[in-house]
């Protein structure tokens, strides 16, 4: 057999598989793009958090470590905290469940890191005729999905404080039990009246639904129609991060939380799983209520505003609308650390409290009202 | 046997003992300058000055012979007027040198001013008088003519206990000073005893000179291993260093201690110390170097060689009973031998002797034992293993010893040894009294303790030694201190 | 007997128990401040210590970096009598005494302090019968990982050469005990 009749094969077969060998390559480029951006973003806000909070208590925050002499107002930290948290000793308690122990921080970073699969970070892209829509997954039930995957992550925080053999890891574990559960169905009750209003159960459904505007200037984005889901859903969100004022899991100044007895890569496991998760509902909260990467009046045709239209290249827009997520992402992944650093920690029966008697209600009613707005119009 | 009353306590006298030894014996300590027990009185410091009822004036304790009756008061008013004054004489001169003054930690004046004087000097500074500072005086001294207060017991130690009248005072006066006889010069072997006897800084001894502070240093009590007299010392050390040798004067043996046995402390850091197994041009660590000797010994008894093994008058008990036990039991040889020390004599009337080796008078002890020959029965041997100090004079190739030493030198076959200021060893000195060295400092890494390299090639030969050195040393017939 | 205490908690009216206004109150707070530092990164008042050193108020000079005086020639006044590393209490100060041919006859061949021992006691300055030793630089001792390291490389090590040394500026003073024969040292070197 030459060599000629190999080459002809194939050049045969990438002729016949031609779609599916390009629907391979456009989806690792852009789980290489989603994942790279995710990760850095997160990577970065470790001492991001540490910077702003310094800036708003009139200090100067890290800024030592360098490298050749820069030290790039300390986001060399991120280098130093990796090399740190693997160089430190790899511990186990004696009586701990080695098996989930071991899980523990795997469970709690995996399920979200999958959720971002799911999520439309772009229109779509047109290359020498290929059109590549900005989304890994497209399913008709990604709402759904991502809550089903990202409450996951809970089993993580249960885990690892059950499994510990210690008795404030177990205190975390419960709390986080009682309070990450009970504001799950908070969140989802608080998400459904917008799924409602756009009538998808799907993210780019729901975003494609927020390019229209009403009564022809004002976008028809998720805050203007519902603000009270977007405070729901934003205190959701709060407190599946595990952060003040929602903190009670952690709870560094009483019992350290549920990873006290977890050190080293595994530590460092749960506290990036923590930024990502950060990541991920500054993601959610700006698809659901400002439009994901919509772009205030730009359509396929341009800028239009009733009737002056300015023309746009298709280039120029994907940027434009890959720019409008990153910003807002980059904005509620701030607001998050500025409401830590601003606000005491709830205690531990007032946070249970807001949930089953404030907001509980309110999302039901919010539900209701709304069911009844759709009907009727 | 006078009685006589000192601060109220009833106390009986020997029969023309002075005040101060009555008291000093009773543990009333009376402050004296110019006093030394093993030298003559003077009497000319008058810092012991007592009150004694019915005398008129203040005596000076170390010259009054205690008599019948006597009511002496130490302590009295009277008296420590009296002291304060004379301290502050003796300060008028006194230079304010103490922060260079190697004296401090041992110096009289410090030590009574603080005692009984405290007194600010009425004298101004500028008028002090001003003599030869730092004048070098023969191998091992330094004289500063400033510090001297004139107690004169340079000038005695050098009249009575060495004879050789180096020392005197010149002039007359606030003008006096220690001078030394220019056609003798301080040449006599004991001089720095005058360095230790000096209640000041006056004589201070130039190798010991600023390297450290005296109360910084530790002592511990040893023995002299250069000569047969075996004195009692003092080692004076810190961190892992000597600094300095003293005496520790005794009734049995020495009060005093020659200028060779001070310097004898430098053979531990000395340039010339072996500290690592020499064998054929190479060093050895420890574990190589029994591992070589076994072997050459384990060869030489397979080809039936003979192996003399000497035993040393350098070497401790200890040591010696190793050897022997090595000898006999180990390489199963008959050829065990002594070697003959000088006549055992003190050669010039003081300490020194005239066997320099510090042993010989237990190896005659192991010798009666054990029943081993003199080395004079001298044959031809295919190895001897020995001390190289004694090898040195017998005639015997250099290629057939296996040698223990301290220091460097050609021979072939040389075991790097701890000094005996590195290890513990007991002598027999040339009245017969048994003494232990003490272990004051840490040996280099790779020297041995010699008993414990012999037991350790003993147990490569499979042998293992069933006897404790204690055991044997009580058998042999030593004298005891205070027999 | 179980004692109880009742708390007064404030009744909140109903903005405050919606958390809402408040919670944006708040943010008013620490927004103000972090855009006025962002914008403004001078109004910061953190020193970068050791780079940065807030100028000592009154004595505390007095009980900064060591130093030992010169005499005029350059010959340090210290004549290694061994007061200080008698009183240090925490036993920072080695010294190594040697003799010298001029009438001093005993000058320090090693001195070292280890700034990693030392508390700042001061006990030295006034141990020092020479007024050789000194706290008086008004520098202070800056943090290092590097005990061992000498202190112009970053270490807190001090040796001869960082101790000797005059102050700009100072008037060379000849107090001292051993004054007469340092003094009579100085004289015979300006003849």
């Amino acid at each position: 057999m030459s060599l000629d009749i190999i080459k002809s094969d194939l050049i045969q077969y990438f002729i016949i598989y031609k779609p599916q060998i390009f629907y391979l390559i456009e989806t690792f480029v852009k789980i290489g793009i989603l994942y790279g951006a995710v990760m850095t973003l997160a990577g970065v806000l470790t001492v991001g958090e540490r910077k702003l909070s310094a800036l708003m208590q009139d200090r100067v925050g890290p800024n030592r470590a360098y490298i050749l002499g820069f030290t790039l107002w300390g986001l060399f930290h991120v280098v130093a905290d990796g090399i740190k948290m693997i160089m430190k000793e790899d511990f186990m308690p004696k009586n701990a469940n080695k098996i989930l122990f071991t899980l523990a921080p795997i469970i709690s970073l995996v399920p979200i890191l999958f959720v971002f699969a799911f999520i439309p970070f772009g229109n779509y892209i047109n290359i020498f005729g290929y059109t590549a829509r900005f989304e890994i997954i497209d399913s008709n039930l990604s709402v759904f999905l991502i809550f089903a995957f990202s409450s996951l992550a809970v089993y993580g925080a249960f885990l690892a404080g059950f499994t510990s053999g210690n008795n404030w890891g177990l205190l975390g574990s419960i709390r986080a039990q009682a309070q990450m559960i009970s504001y799950e169905v908070v969140m989802v009750l608080s998400i459904l009246p917008v799924i409602m209003i756009y009538s998808s159960p799907s993210l780019s459904g729901i975003i494609s639904a927020q390019g229209e505007n009403i009564s022809g200037f004002v976008p028809k984005w998720g805050i203007i129609l519902q603000p009270l889901s977007f405070l729901i859903f934003f205190t959701a969100a709060l407190v599946e991060s595990k952060r003040a004022p929602f903190d009670v899991v952690e709870g560094e100044s009483e019992i350290i939380g549920y990873f006290v007895e977890h050190s080293s890569m595994r530590f460092a496991g749960f506290m990036f799983g923590e930024y990502i998760e950060i990541v991920l509902f500054s993601m959610l909260i700006s698809i659901f209520f400002f439009g994901g990467w919509q772009v205030p009046y730009l359509s396929d045709s341009g800028f239009t505003l009733g009737n002056i239209s300015i023309p746009v290249n298709h280039y120029i827009k994907v940027i434009l609308e890959l720019l409008s997520i990153s910003v807002k992402t980059v904005v509620f992944s701030c607001i998050f650390i500025f409401i830590r650093w601003t606000l005491p920690r709830f205690r531990y029966d007032h946070i249970t409290k807001l949930c089953w008697k404030y907001l509980m209600p309110i999302s039901v009613l919010n539900l209701v009202v709304t069911a009844f707005f759709v009907r009727a119009f | 046997m006078p009685k006589i009353n000192v601060d109220g306590k009833d106390l009986i006298a020997n029969d023309g003992e002075s005040i101060l030894n009555v008291c000093e014996r009773n543990g009333i300590y009376i402050p004296r300058y110019c006093y030394h027990p093993s030298l003559s009185v003077a009497g000319n410091c008058r810092m012991c000055l007592v009150e004694i009822e019915k005398m008129p004036k203040l005596q000076t304790a170390c010259s009054t012979i205690a008599s019948e009756g006597m009511v002496v008061k130490t302590d009295s008013e009277k008296v420590r007027k009296a002291r304060k004054d004379v301290l502050e004489f003796l300060l008028i001169n006194h230079p304010l040198d103490c922060s260079i003054c190697d004296q401090v930690g041992e110096c009289f004046l410090q030590d009574y001013y603080f005692t009984y004087g405290l007194r600010k000097s009425r004298f101004k500074l500028e008028n002090k008088n001003q003599k030869q500072k730092r004048r070098e005086v023969g191998k091992y001294l330094v004289l500063d003519n400033e510090r001297c207060i004139l107690c004169t017991r340079c000038v005695r130690f050098s009249n009575e206990v060495t004879k050789t009248d180096e020392l005197f005072v010149n002039s007359r006066g606030d003008r006096a000073f220690i001078d030394i006889s220019p056609e003798k010069g301080v040449t006599n072997k004991y001089s720095l005893n005058i360095a230790d006897i000096c209640p000041v800084g006056a004589f201070t001894s130039k190798d010991f000179r600023f390297k450290q502070r005296v109360y910084m240093l530790q002592t511990t009590k040893s023995i002299c291993t250069l000569c047969a007299t075996g004195c009692k010392i003092n080692i004076w050390h810190n961190n892992n260093t000597i600094y300095r040798i003293t005496p520790e004067p005794n009734i049995y043996t020495n009060t005093w201690m020659c200028d060779d046995g001070r310097m004898n402390y430098k053979i531990v850091n000395s340039s010339e110390r072996l500290t690592h197994s020499m064998i054929n041009g190479t060093e050895y660590n420890k574990r190589q170097t029994v591992k070589q000797v076994f072997n050459k010994l384990s060869k030489a008894m397979d080809d039936k060689l003979r192996i003399a093994v000497v035993l040393s008058n350098y070497l401790s008990i200890e040591d010696n009973i190793s050897l022997i036990y090595l000898a006999k039991n180990v390489l199963k040889t008959p050829y065990i031998f002594s070697i003959e020390s000088n006549q055992q004599k003190i050669e010039d009337g003081i300490l020194i002797n005239s066997d320099k080796s510090p042993n010989s008078n237990g190896i005659k002890l192991l010798v009666k034992k054990y029943g081993i020959k003199d080395i004079s029965e001298y044959a031809e041997y295919d190895i001897v293993i020995g001390f190289y100090e004694d090898i040195k004079n017998l005639r015997i190739s250099l290629v057939k010893t296996i040698l223990f030493s301290y220091k460097k030198s050609s021979y072939p076959c040389l075991i790097a040894l701890k000094t005996y200021f590195e290890t513990d060893g007991s002598f027999i000195n040339w009245q017969g009294y048994l003494r232990k060295t003490a272990k004051v400092v840490n040996s280099p890494e790779n020297t041995f303790d010699l008993h414990h390299f012999l037991m350790e090639v003993s147990h490569l030969f499979a042998v293992y030694p069933d006897f404790n050195f204690k055991g044997i040393i009580k058998d042999l017939k030593y004298k005891e201190e205070g027999q | 007997m179980i004692r109880t205490k009742k708390l007064d908690e404030k009744k909140l009216n109903f903005w405050e128990s919606i958390y809402i206004v408040e919670i944006v109150k708040g943010l008013v707070v620490t927004m103000r401040h972090f855009f006025i530092n962002l914008f403004f990164p001078s109004r910061i008042i953190t020193v970068s210590y050791p780079e940065e050193n807030l100028p000592l108020i009154g004595n505390a000079k007095l009980k900064s970096l060591h130093r030992i005086k010169l005499r005029k020639d350059g010959s340090p006044k210290c004549v290694a009598c061994m007061m200080c590393a008698t009183i240090c209490p925490s036993k920072c100060i080695y010294i190594e005494a040697d003799e010298t041919e001029n009438y001093v006859e005993k000058y320090p061949k090693v001195f070292n302090i280890d700034m990693s021992k030392c508390v700042m006691c001061g006990l030295c300055v006034e141990a020092c019968p020479e007024d050789a030793i000194s706290m008086d630089t008004g520098e202070i001792v800056g943090g290092s990982y590097d005990r061992f390291r000498n202190y112009k490389n970053g270490g807190l090590f001090l040796t001869k050469n960082e101790l000797f040394r005059h102050l700009p500026h100072e008037t060379i003073s000849k107090s001292g005990a051993a004054n007469r024969l340092a003094n009579k040292y100085l004289e015979d070197k300006n003849d």
